[in-house]
């Protein structure tokens, strides 16, 4: 009777756990939300079944394992979706707008493609979301959680989170797309990741409509032929020696121009699919206008020494940069940002613009020295964080440091006092020095602080446009434009045989 | 009396069974014109609970799978009858008719599936089916026609089973098992006709590039063709092929399984002997048509990148790239358990014994060309990752992923899986022809050059453009697996054509394991079916009639993988419960039988 009972118990609770895993059902609701998964507790009570049972139900069992073993294949793989939702009549609710807002993350608005929502993942092109929720209202000072994702969604180059370049496409832009609802559902479904959903309905920063009638009006880009820009982009430019495109090769035996190095650099699989064509022209004509994260070189000084490599991560406090020794083996090294060594600024203009984070400079009316890390900055002023308080500093009001040499070869350094076209006045060691202009050899140069930057570059050529002629450019132009997400065709067309 | 009485009480509730799903589906399929057009304003209307797609899909994958059933199981049924005419062997004669009793209750079910299907896409795609009948429409009438063909004649084929034995009554009996074939198959490419339309809506050019030509304007999306044109668009006739080889794969691998559960359940050892063999010959009927499968797809698969190319390099290359390695995955696991039955198959053979020596490199080879054909062409991968592994391809594994390899062991797996079965064959017989020793080395130089040979391509087909190895390096390999198949096979029936049997086949000597594999197989081949559909389904993408009729729709999308294999799973869990009813139908009645009185004994008692 007892066997019977462990019999029945085990074969319900196999059809049980059965449909919870084909149905995605949450993790069995007892103990920790890590307890085993469905499809787990399937295997278990399947094996048991098949041990316990005789003919009829031990056959259903394997049946079942059978088709759950597919399944379970099928779940661990890539894979990717076209899915959207129709939401012309959404409920306004909190759970409509997160379910509508989940689907539309991972599918037509594919943000998925570069945003994770996983600390543990790797790091992805554009940062990772988890808990954006609470965390939208701690990322720009004085601006509230849903404002700063209405902001980052319809433009999102006006704040960039440290370490990410300017790659996000607005959304509501071709190719995405998305509608003002739509946007609405995945910023209710980024509020629900830790925070709370407010569905008060808001003023879209940008007018979708009039936007729209812009992008059409540029002139047509594509003229160029696709499969030539193919062999542009395999044989003539050689992108392939960096680049990923599923299902390209890289021919056999082929050899780079002198001083080109092979870099990892971004999957342009689906270039075209997120990134508009006017995106595209810029990468390839001007690399360093936006770099992808985990792909630009840096070169920074600490302690002395020199490093340079590829920039993988960055936070508020420090980066990771990969590295190659002189055997060609790489590492990844993390350095903190208060340990780089800070450098002469010759001009205080365009502080953050040249990637300056850190600032340290010598006031002419106190002689106080104010150092910490640059808040903002404009024509008069720049402001420091110095400790937990601001401090506005006038560009006019800090001490000048000035170098020269002169003929006989010494390296005279001291404050400026003055200058003209016949001497130049300097305070070296406590003491005023005038130095005829006539005398000097090289300088001066001007130190007016000392900053901390972080300048991020992209290992990309720049000289393509020099490279290539007009036709080529065109040719590749139209190719890229042709990766939607799909793969190179005549490799494709190889794997073709295993067709069903 | 009481069995002649008890057998017609049962086939009369058959035919008003048969009946009630003939007049259901001729019904839909008939007003099916009419109904839609008045439908014209309703473009789509949801299907309560599980959505329309959830449900059209549901409804056309069972209807698929009971029909691939019931066109597969009579073709090899007249096979197998024609063999017992041949051979006199009345055990033939009784597995075919055993078959046909199982197509019965198939075939009504199919039919509901089919009424099923065609009520949910009239209800819930009305603008969809209005304009495929106004293409389509006398094809439908032609449909209804060969259903009212094949019904008929497969109540005569089975019925008449009984009556129609001798010799010049059995010719006709098999007529009417060809002609029950040709219905089923017609009724198939028909219906082909209307779903390749949607994936490929053009008209094959004239050679040698086979351009497209468009069967609509353009501009308004109006069909300009004629219907023949629309029929016989790019896929239809590989899909027919296709669909028709893996029906007799199908067929052979679903009787496999219901022998296995028959030999399962059996308590006598006639009982088990029979299913036995008929398991054996279901599993080599399924063999027969897997081995060429690859070939038809291949076919299938470039017809579909002649008519656009953006489609096929959807289905190999982008959004159902992943799902050629989870078919990879079930293909391997076929032709694994194939040769896992074959070899399991000789330990009930005296004298099988001496190949199991072979056994470790066959198992070796087969085990290690899967790996092969499951390893992917490029993983998606983050910037450390790639770094880590020096590029988008794995240093040493990463030629394997590309399909000069894959294509190099798909042909081995086949070799291997030829040899399993020709050793089988070979079990407990001795040549008596005086060249043996010498025939055994012929054979295996065939073999050590054939093999050579494929592997040879396949390096070379490393180096060679893509154009060249596809048009002419991958077909010499088909072709020289192919040629060893048929030489080897005209060697070894002159060799063995008056050997000397050692030993008979001990039918009914098989582990229980080895019907495990059956139904294995025959859960792979549905799941397979299912995953091959949904390829086949999603690569129109957000379009009803591809480039024509847009979907648009809640559900204009392709849905994850994941996603649509648990689909499958639920769709593939419905179907078994209904085979197994079935089949537990044909239990249960023999039971009934087994427990009736002899005739004699109803006529001793004058019992009228």
């Amino acid at each position: 009777m007892q066997r019977k009972l462990i019999r029945i118990v085990s074969l319900i609770l196999m059809v049980v756990s059965f449909i919870a895993y084909i149905a995605k059902a949450p993790a069995f609701p007892i103990a920790s939300e890590n307890l085993l998964p469905w499809s787990t507790w399937f295997f278990i009570f399947a094996l048991a079944n098949i041990i316990l049972w005789q003919s009829v139900v031990k056959l259903l069992s394997f049946a079942l394992m059978v088709i759950w073993f597919y399944a379970f294949a099928a779940s661990i793989v890539p894979e990717t979706s076209t899915a959207t939702i129709d939401i012309g009549d959404i409920e306004r609710t909190p759970e409509a707008f997160i379910e509508a807002g989940e689907i539309i993350f991972n599918g037509k608005g594919k943000c998925n493609t570069c945003h994770t929502l996983d600390p543990s993942a790797q790091p992805g092109r554009c940062p990772d979301l988890t808990d954006i929720g609470t965390r939208a209202a701690t990322q720009q000072p004085g601006k509230a959680a849903k404002e700063y994702l209405i902001e980052s969604t319809y433009e999102p180059h006006k704040f960039l989170v440290p370490g990410y370049g300017n790659i996000m496409p607005p959304v509501w832009k071709p190719p995405i797309s998305l509608t003002e609802l739509e946007i609405e559902t995945v910023i209710a479904f980024l509020q629900s990741q830790g925070g709370e959903v407010d569905l008060t309905e808001f003023e879209p920063p940008v007018d979708i409509g009039s936007a729209e009638v812009v992008v059409e009006e540029l002139p047509p880009l594509l003229t160029g032929d696709v499969e030539r820009g193919k062999k542009v982009f395999v044989e003539g430019a050689k992108c392939i020696a960096c680049h990923v495109v599923a299902g390209v090769e890289q021919p056999a035996g082929q050899t780079l121009d002198e001083g080109v190095e092979v870099v990892a650099a971004p999957d342009l699989t689906g270039i075209a699919g997120l990134n508009s064509l006017r995106y595209i022209e810029e990468s390839v004509l001007l690399p360093n206008a936006q770099i992808v994260s985990g792909y630009g070189s840096i070169t920074v000084k600490t302690g002395g020494a020199t490093i340079q490599g590829t920039l993988v991560k960055q936070d508020n406090e420090k980066i990771s940069v990969r590295v190659k020794d002189a055997a060609g083996n790489e590492e990844e090294r993390t350095i903190l940002l208060s340990e780089l060594d800070p450098e002469p600024i010759e001009e205080l203009a365009d502080l953050t613009g040249e990637g300056y984070f850190w600032i340290q400079v010598t006031l002419a009316d106190t002689g106080a020295t104010v150092s910490g890390d640059l808040v903002e900055e404009d024509d008069e002023n720049i402001t420091l964080q110095v400790g937990g308080e601001t401090q506005i500093v006038s560009k006019s009001n800090v001490k000048v440091q000035a170098t020269l040499i002169d003929y006989d070869e010494n390296v005279i350094v001291g404050e400026l006092v003055s200058e003209n076209e016949d001497e130049v006045t300097l305070i070296v060691d406590g003491e005023e020095q005038i130095i005829d202009t006539f005398d000097i050899d090289e300088g001066p140069t001007y130190s007016r602080a000392f900053g901390k930057r972080l300048v991020v570059t992209s290992p990309m050529p720049n000289n393509f446009p020099l490279l290539l002629s007009v036709s080529d450019m065109s040719d590749l132009l139209a190719y890229l434009a042709s990766l939607t997400g799909a793969t190179d065709a005549i490799a494709a067309e190889e794997a073709e045989a295993t067709a069903e | 009396m009481y069995l002649t009485k008890h057998l017609n009480m049962s086939q009369s509730k058959n035919r008003l069974y048969f009946f009630l799903g003939l007049f259901v589906i001729y019904l839909l399929l008939t007003v099916a014109t009419s109904f839609a057009q008045d439908q014209t304003d309703t473009e789509y209307r949801p299907f309560p609970l599980i959505g329309s797609r959830s449900a059209a899909w549901i409804a056309a994958q069972l209807h698929l799978l009971f029909g691939s059933f019931i066109l597969g199981v009579p073709m090899f049924a007249v096979v197998i009858e024609f063999v017992g005419m041949k051979t006199k062997d009345k055990r033939y004669d009784k597995m075919a008719q055993e078959f046909i009793k199982l197509c019965m209750g198939a075939f009504s079910t199919t039919a509901l599936m089919g009424g099923v299907l065609v009520f949910i896409l009239i209800w819930c795609y009305p603008k969809v089916m209005n304009k495929l009948s106004g293409i389509f429409g006398p094809t439908m009438i032609f449909y209804v026609i060969l259903f009212f063909g094949e019904t008929f004649t497969l109540y005569l084929y089975s019925y008449g089973w009984d009556r129609m034995q001798g010799r010049v009554s059995k010719m006709w009996h098999l007529f009417l098992g060809v002609l029950l074939n040709v219905f089923g198959t017609a009724i198939m490419f028909v219906s082909n006709s209307w779903l390749t339309y949607q994936t490929s809506p053009a008209q094959m050019g004239p050679a040698p590039d086979h351009a497209a030509i468009p069967l609509h304007n353009e501009e308004t999306g109006e069909f300009i063709g004629t219907l023949w044109q629309a029929v016989n668009n790019y896929t239809w006739m590989p899909v027919n092929i296709h669909r028709l080889i893996g029906n007799i794969a199908f067929g052979g691998a679903i009787v496999g399984a219901y022998a296995a559960f028959r030999f399962l359940v059996a308590k006598t050892k006639e009982d088990r002997a029979h299913y036995d063999w008929m398991g054996y010959t279901g599993n080599f009927i399924a063999l027969c048509g897997l081995i060429p499968l690859p070939f038809a797809g291949y076919w299938l698969g470039r017809e579909i990148y002649m008519f656009n190319n953006t489609m096929g390099i959807n289905m190999m290359g982008s959004l159902f790239s992943w799902l050629f390695i989870i078919q990879a995955v079930m293909i391997g696991v076929l032709f694994i358990g194939a040769n896992y039955y074959l070899w399991s198959g000789m330990t009930r053979i005296a004298g099988g014994e001496i190949y199991a020596r072979f056994r470790p490199y066959m198992i070796a080879i087969i085990v290690i060309s899967v790996a092969v054909w499951m390893t992917p062409r490029t993983l998606i991968m983050s910037p450390t990752e790639m770094a880590a592994m020096g590029g988008q391809n794995h240093p040493l594994v990463g030629p394997f992923g590309l399909m000069t390899a894959k294509n190099t062991v798909v042909n081995l797996i086949i070799l291997t899986t030829f040899l399993s079965f020709l050793f089988y064959r070979r079990s407990g017989k001795t040549p008596t022809v005086g060249w043996r020793k010498a025939g055994n080395i012929v054979i295996a130089a065939i073999f050590g050059l054939a093999v050579a040979a494929i592997v040879t391509i396949g390096i070379v087909g490393f180096s060679v453009p893509t154009d060249f190895r596809v048009n002419v390096l991958t077909p010499v390999q088909v072709l020289v697996a192919l040629a060893v198949m048929i030489l080897v096979t005209v060697i070894d029936l002159i060799m063995y054509r008056k050997a000397m049997r050692s030993s008979e086949i001990n039918w009914g000597q098989m582990t229980d394991r080895s019907q495990y594999v059956l139904i294995l197989l025959a859960i792979t081949f549905t799941s397979l079916m299912g995953l091959m559909g949904y390829a086949r389904s999603g690569l129109r993408e957000a379009w009803h009639i591809f480039g024509v009729m847009r979907d648009t729709s809640p559900d204009a999308h392709t849905p994850l993988l994941a996603d649509a294999v648990n689909m499958i799973a639920v769709i593939i869990v419905i179907f078994f419960a209904l085979v197994g009813f079935i089949f537990w139908l044909g239990l249960w009645g023999d039971k009934k039988k087994e427990g009736d009185p002899p005739v004699e004994a109803e006529a001793a008692t004058g019992d009228d």
